[in-house]
């Protein structure tokens, strides 16, 4: 009789520990079930003249995915150049006239006129005017003539375009494109919002504005090719990244053939023609430090300064990341068969063996 | 004791280390043989607007043959499905960046003809070691 | 089973309580780092189970494996866990319980075997809880290691057993 109330009393706490555990167990469970690959919320979606896809792992996936999907349609509405009722076009067609744009308009566009200062104008917002004429805005390509560029490059001038608070003032005859700098923007607002809904294990492409969220969930970190400009079936080697931002710009992703000749679609806005400075792709990396209530930044300094860098060549695109002022980390291609990785992320760097490359680290 | 037990190492103990060896060797081999196997298992994944228009299984092409798969939309495109590699081989889209791409061979990396809202992926594994989860550039 | 004296009972409970604290031990040590699957463990509280499994017979020594399983899944509050070792801790104990009957092999033998079983539970118990087969590529590898940790079980073993070779410890 007692050896049965002592076992019955016995078990009785057992299971009261138990149901602890269960709790603890079955969460745990979850999250080792979701943490160890169970099947990512993911989404695709055409956005911002490219597509962009999104891919968040664990319970918040699909909200973090559903968030950042509603967050780049807010966006593409607020700053894209084609669509009539955005923010830019107001200001397009002002005609120099002061626009209230809104605080995150206004502050986007004040941030592209600190890059633009800090590489001494390879990345300008007020380049608008000058691809248009090229025909990359409508997908109508045509060389435009000397006198057209040397007119239209008279307004080009990211110093002449004034912001005050929410308000913009752009200078006669300009118009602007924040082509360079929306996805980018756009890839740091999804990881504050991954941040926010709580998500540790995520990845997302937005035309090649790549961000990743921690490490996969199998605790490795994410593997990012980078492209090779010269091969389209390989790679000229492989990041391994976690919380980070990459972005890649090359001549090769867009361009068209006239005459003979290759332009393709980034400009330097000094020249108003297709850069060709020695390099063939451009690929900037950041750390992210993406925390609830922070927008890190990187991500638009990526953006921003892939299509700079490449602009700029590279003597001065390594002086510029030798300065210090900012940090990242870069992967050139030159066109005399070059792979340069500055050394910052050189042992995050794997090359691709038979590549051709001949590869170099920077320090 | 219950049971006498040896208490050194003698060569019967030896028997047991070769058959937990050689299982071990077995079953790497078999694991090994199975990835390689599977195919450079590539599927080719061609949607429109994101919805899968169709799911090819390269290794179902045989080796110099290629597939035609044409895609009809706002603007038309054909995609050309190889044993190891698929491309956009033609499309009437204006700006051609599809057609520029040229061919992909390996899982993680795609084709786009924004115009048509088409992408060309490609999933699976392919060889061992290049296996990336996204592809910038 | 017949029934326990006193002094069974207690040295079940003690070596129960030997187990537990040899599980948390190896807690200590990041497996993990190596091979990432979720509760996969050396193996140590092995050493226990081969002791009590001379010692004690396979009748006693399963009772000391299962309250071992359920008092450390228990106390670590995961509920998980006890699925891991459970599967790892039985697979050895039924490996060992057939190779102990043999007479030509040593403690070391035994405690390898057991090793390699408890590894093979644990990536099984792996694959029902991921429901996916790809926990079975670190078997080749765990399986190296239990040959390294089946040894040092049955070192720690013949250890324990001259020990007390001198003592009456084991009479019923």
């Amino acid at each position: 009789m007692k050896r049965m109330l002592s076992l019955l009393f016995a078990a009785a706490m057992a299971a009261s520990l138990t149901a602890c555990g269960a709790a603890g167990g079955s969460s745990s469970a979850s999250s080792a079930a979701s943490s160890s690959g169970a099947d990512p919320a993911t989404a695709e979606l055409f956005a911002m003249d490219t597509v962009m896809d999104l891919t968040a792992y664990g319970d918040n996936g699909q909200a973090a995915v559903d968030d950042s999907s509603a967050e780049i349609q807010r966006l593409e509405k607020l700053l894209s150049r084609t669509d009539a009722d955005s923010q830019i076009s107001a200001l397009n067609n002002a005609g120099g006239a002061a626009v209230d744009t809104g605080s995150e308009t206004a502050g986007l566009i004040g941030e592209s006129l600190a890059y633009s200062a800090a590489v001494d104008g390879a990345f300008d917002i007020t380049i608008a005017p000058v691809v248009s004429a090229w025909g990359f805005t409508t997908d109508s390509y045509q060389v435009p003539s000397q006198a057209e560029l040397d007119k239209l490059l008279t307004r080009v001038d990211y110093r002449r375009v004034q912001v005050s608070g929410s308000t913009v003032t752009l200078g006669a005859g300009q118009s602007v494109d924040l082509g360079g700098i929306a996805k980018g923007y756009t890839s740091d607002r999804v990881a504050e919002l991954f941040a926010q809904d709580g998500v540790s294990s995520g990845m997302i492409s937005l035309g090649g504005n790549v961000y990743v969220c921690g490490s996969k969930p199998d605790g490795s970190a994410w593997r990012v090719g980078v492209q090779d400009p010269n091969n389209s079936e390989s790679y000229v080697g492989v990041l391994a990244l976690t919380d980070a931002f990459a972005v890649t710009s090359g001549g090769y992703q867009r361009y068209f053939v006239q005459d003979g000749k290759t332009y393709h679609h980034i400009i330097d806005p000094s020249t108003g023609y297709p850069a060709e400075n020695g390099l063939i792709s451009v690929t900037v990396v950041a750390g992210a430090n993406a925390q609830e209530g922070t927008v890190s930044g990187s991500g638009t300094m990526c953006d921003a300064f892939s299509t700079s860098l490449f602009v700029m060549g590279e003597e001065k695109a390594l002086d510029f990341w030798r300065s210090g002022k900012y940090d990242f980390g870069l992967v050139l291609v030159t066109d005399d068969g070059r792979v340069l990785v500055t050394k910052n992320i050189s042992g995050q760097f794997t090359e691709e063996k038979d590549s051709g490359y001949s590869y170099e680290v920077v320090s | 004791m219950k049971s006498s037990v040896k208490l050194s190492f003698c060569r019967w103990d030896i028997l047991v280390i070769a058959v937990i060896a050689v299982s071990a060797a077995v079953i790497g081999w078999a694991l090994l043989t199975r990835a390689a196997a599977s195919g450079d298992g590539l599927t080719a994944v061609i949607t429109q607007n994101g919805t899968v228009l169709e799911s090819v299984d390269l290794s179902s092409i045989p080796e110099g043959e290629s597939q035609e798969y044409t895609v009809n939309g706002d603007y038309t495109a054909v995609v050309e499905l190889e044993n190891s590699r698929v491309c956009i081989e033609s499309s009437d889209c204006p700006n051609q960046d599809c057609v520029h791409t040229g061919w992909i061979s390996k899982a993680g990396q795609s084709v786009v003809c924004l115009p048509n809202r088409l992408v060309v992926e490609l999933t699976g594994t392919s060889g061992s070691d290049s296996g990336v989860d996204v592809v910038i550039g | 089973m017949r029934h326990m004296t006193t002094r069974q009972l207690t040295l079940c409970a003690v070596l129960t309580a030997l187990a537990l604290a040899l599980s948390y031990l190896e807690n200590l040590i990041p497996l993990s780092l190596l091979v990432p699957l979720p509760g996969v463990k050396l193996g140590l509280a092995n050493i226990v189970t081969v002791f009590a499994l001379y010692a004690l017979g396979p009748g006693q020594a399963l009772l000391i494996l299962i309250a071992r399983c359920l008092l450390g899944a228990m106390f670590a509050g995961n509920l998980n866990a006890l699925l891991f070792s459970l599967l790892g801790g039985l697979s050895a104990m039924l490996v060992m319980i057939l190779l102990s009957r043999s007479r030509h092999l040593s403690v070391y033998g035994v405690s390898m075997g057991g090793a390699a079983a408890h590894n093979c539970g644990q990536v099984a118990a792996a694959v029902i809880t991921l429901g996916t087969a790809a926990p079975a590529a670190y078997l080749p590898v765990l399986l190296w290691i239990s040959l390294l940790t089946g040894a040092l079980t049955g070192f720690v073993a013949s250890l324990l057993f001259r020990a007390i070779s001198h003592t009456n410890l084991m009479k019923a």
